[in-house]
């Protein structure tokens, strides 16, 4: 008898143990996904219903801050001049890393090589690339200035005029990222199956004619995928402009991260840096979404 | 005898353990190591500039000397004023000193975020203080007007006067061969006249980048047509009638007498033209100025002269001075209040000036034998009048309002009076939702 109910205990432990044991596995996971995922949301998301004066909280505001927003000349500008340079970066990196991906994708001699220099930008430091664009378009002694005054011609203006700052800004972007769609555009053209192409072949389908027919069509949702990253990323793009142009000339070239940022810690308007990050992350979350659900209508047609 | 050493579950859950509790242990025992082993130890935050060399070069030694390590971190100007904020409001103590610019003294004081050094001992009343800039350490201020909420507070002193820049005129003694120009006009005829000779490119150089550099450059020009910032009531003036006269000068006279790419430029760029040979005439801080007799870092040693700002009405400077606090925070307060009561005594103010850089009291500007030619020039333009921007927490915020405004009207060269205008606006609609009316 004594024997039976040490048994049932034994067997209720075992039990109670084999029931616990997962969500002990998980506790060390979760607490670290509470501590620096959701409670910083969580922090973020409160900090944007307050008032903060001098680095500190004096007053909840519930949805002032976000209705602020939408009457705020400079959040509207940074707002513009961020969705026209995530438009034209992200649009020009797609279409020259298709281009290159196609290229790259023939065998030749060299091309091992050509592929990992291909890549080299994406690698460097974004600091580190601001620094030598600096350094290439500086009006005073910039790599341009030099070039056009050997050439015969004067300083070449980027930094201090506002359409060619953006567009500079624009040109960099192009050339850091490019590398990062060939990569993922690359993987997808290797990946695709062979026989299509060779039976197009057989029936004597031009170069053109098999790219728009198969190759493109095919690529849909690898296509789709990197710019829907590219576009996320673009979104927060903030250390080059930091570097290259601080935002300006004027507000040129004043990035939503760069506005967020200074409204956050050097006008310590921290509350309503805050509603400003959610609405951008919302934004972003929104156009996620939206490139999903385009996938998806990709996929069943 | 073979020994068999097979890696068990049980032996990995042991190891970790091990190595979990180890690490636990060291690092409880190495927390407080660091203000254990303070002695008079004190780490200084500065934004890297020029007009501190002097200070690095000849008083830290100094301070070694006398039993003092100084740990001395420097970052770019535009980190600092938020690096340092977050550190003091968040408690952080990274650092034991910070070596502000003095706009950013309210910003600071109002967070209530930096020790009271008279009641640590540093008499703020002493004669000796250049008194426009002891009353710089004060929050609130002693004089001028308050924000709300500081109206009935008592000034305390949270920050001391650590190098006493402003600026002053650096212009080419060979092109200005009568000495100091006396007015902006005599600045861009005779400059012109420099051109002409092939001596320099330009008349004059300045910064134009956005914010804090335009506005710093456009201030004593402002300053000189006699306009004033704020009234009484914190209501913006500077878009007076003076104060347009002064920014149409700025965005369309000087900017014809400029590098054609002044519009983006800082600092550095404004510094290569000057010391490069290439500009006639910069108002300037000391940073590029204690260089100006260095052959290594100047191609016209020997063609710089100092002098007062120009005039049109007034010949007034804008006050820049370095003005070091010790955050709350610190982990190292006393140490830092103990260096700071000997760096501001009347003897290591006179080793500050002898080694070139500008003291902050009275008594080191008169030694035999200054460090730099700057230093009785900075004293001339202290008499002939010096001021500082306005005392007010979000000066920041202002000044990236106007900075915006008034690179816009660079780039076009023109409409420097509409600038200020519409920043005018702009600063009235921001201090209204901060509360000021």
């Amino acid at each position: 008898m004594q024997n039976g109910m040490q048994a049932r205990k034994y067997r209720l432990q075992g039990a109670g143990l084999d029931l616990a044991l997962p969500y002990l596995m998980l506790a060390p996971g979760l607490t670290v996904v509470l501590g620096v995922l959701v409670y910083p949301l969580w922090d973020g998301l409160r900090a944007s219903t307050r008032a903060y004066r001098y680095g500190s909280p004096v007053a909840d505001v519930g949805f002032h801050n976000y209705v602020q927003l939408w009457s705020d000349a400079q959040f509207l500008n940074s707002l513009w001049v961020t969705v026209k340079f995530v438009a034209l970066s992200v649009s020009i990196e797609a279409v020259l890393g298709f281009a290159l991906a196609l290229f790259c994708l023939r065998e030749f001699r060299g091309i091992r090589l050509l592929r990992t220099v291909l890549i080299i930008p994406m690698v460097i430091t974004p600091v580190v690339v601001a620094i030598l664009f600096r350094l290439i378009y500086a009006s005073d002694a910039g790599m341009l200035t030099a070039l056009s005054v050997a050439m015969g011609g004067g300083g070449v203006q980027i930094l201090g005029n506002p359409l060619n700052a953006f567009i500079g800004l624009v040109v960099l972007d192009v050339w850091e990222w490019t590398p990062l769609m060939f990569l993922i555009l690359l993987a997808g053209l290797q990946s695709l199956p062979h026989e299509p192409f060779e039976a197009a072949r057989v029936d004597g389908a031009g170069s053109w004619r098999v790219f728009a027919d198969l190759t493109f069509p095919m690529m849909r949702p690898v296509l789709a995928i990197a710019i829907v990253l590219r576009t996320i990323d673009a979104f927060g793009t903030f250390d080059q402009v930091f570097v290259l142009t601080r935002g300006g000339p004027g507000e040129a070239t004043r990035l939503i991260s760069i506005y967020g940022y200074d409204t956050a810690f050097k006008f310590q308007q921290t509350g309503y840096a805050a509603a400003l990050f959610v609405t951008i992350g919302l934004v972003v979350l929104a156009l996620a979404f939206s490139a999903i659900r385009l996938l998806r209508r990709i996929d069943a047609s | 005898m073979m020994h068999s050493s097979r890696l068990t579950r049980r032996s990995v859950i042991k190891g970790a353990l091990g190595l979990a509790l180890a690490t636990t242990a060291l690092t409880t025992l190495g927390l407080p190591m660091p203000a254990k082993a303070a002695g008079k130890k004190v780490i200084i935050g500065a934004f890297a500039d020029g007009g501190l060399t002097p200070f690095k070069e000849k008083i830290i030694p100094l301070a070694k000397e006398q039993g003092f390590d100084i740990q001395f971190l420097e970052d770019e100007y535009g980190v600092t004023l938020e690096k340092w904020f977050a550190d003091a409001q968040s408690g952080a103590g990274q650092y034991d000193l910070y070596l502000l610019d003095d706009p950013w003294v309210p910003q600071f004081g109002a967070a209530n975020v930096l020790e009271d050094l008279g009641a640590g001992g540093i008499d703020g009343s002493d004669k000796d203080w250049i008194g426009p800039m002891i009353d710089m350490g004060y929050w609130p201020p002693q004089k001028g007007p308050r924000v709300k909420g500081f109206e009935n507070a008592k000034p305390t002193l949270i920050c001391v006067p650590f190098v006493g820049d402003l600026q002053t005129l650096t212009y080419r003694n060979d092109v200005f061969t009568g000495g100091a120009p006396k007015t902006w006009d005599e600045v861009i005829a005779k400059g012109k006249e420099g051109v002409a000779a092939g001596k320099i490119k330009y008349p004059v150089v300045f910064r134009g980048v956005s914010g804090n550099p335009i506005v710093t450059s456009w201030y004593p020009v402002f300053l000189s047509f006699g306009g004033s910032f704020f009234d009484d009531k914190w209501n913006p003036i500077f878009n007076s009638a003076e104060g347009k006269a002064s920014a149409d000068f700025f965005v369309g006279t000087m900017k014809q007498n400029a590098p054609s790419g002044v519009v983006e430029f800082d600092s550095d760029q404004e510094g290569a033209a000057i010391l490069g040979g290439d500009a006639g005439a910069i108002i300037q801080y000391s940073g590029n100025a204690l260089k100006a007799d260095d052959p290594a870092q100047t191609k016209v040693a020997g063609k710089l002269d100092f002098g007062v700002v120009p005039k049109q009405e007034k010949a007034i400077a804008q006050m820049g001075i370095f003005i070091a606090g010790v955050p709350k925070s610190a982990p190292n307060k006393a140490n830092s209040i103990e260096f700071l009561k000997w760096y501001v005594s009347a003897e290591t103010q006179a080793k500050l000036s002898e080694a070139g850089s500008i003291p902050v009291k009275r008594s080191a500007f008169g030694i035999a034998k200054p460090g730099n030619r700057l230093i009785p020039v900075a004293l001339q333009q202290l008499d002939a009048g010096a001021l500082p921007r306005p005392r007010t927490p979000d000066w920041a915020k202002v000044e990236e309002l106007l900075g915006i405004e008034l690179n816009k009207a660079l780039q076009a060269g023109s409409g420097g009076g509409a600038a200020l205008d519409t920043a005018a606006k702009q600063v009235k609609d921001y201090l209204t939702t901060a509360g000021y009316y």
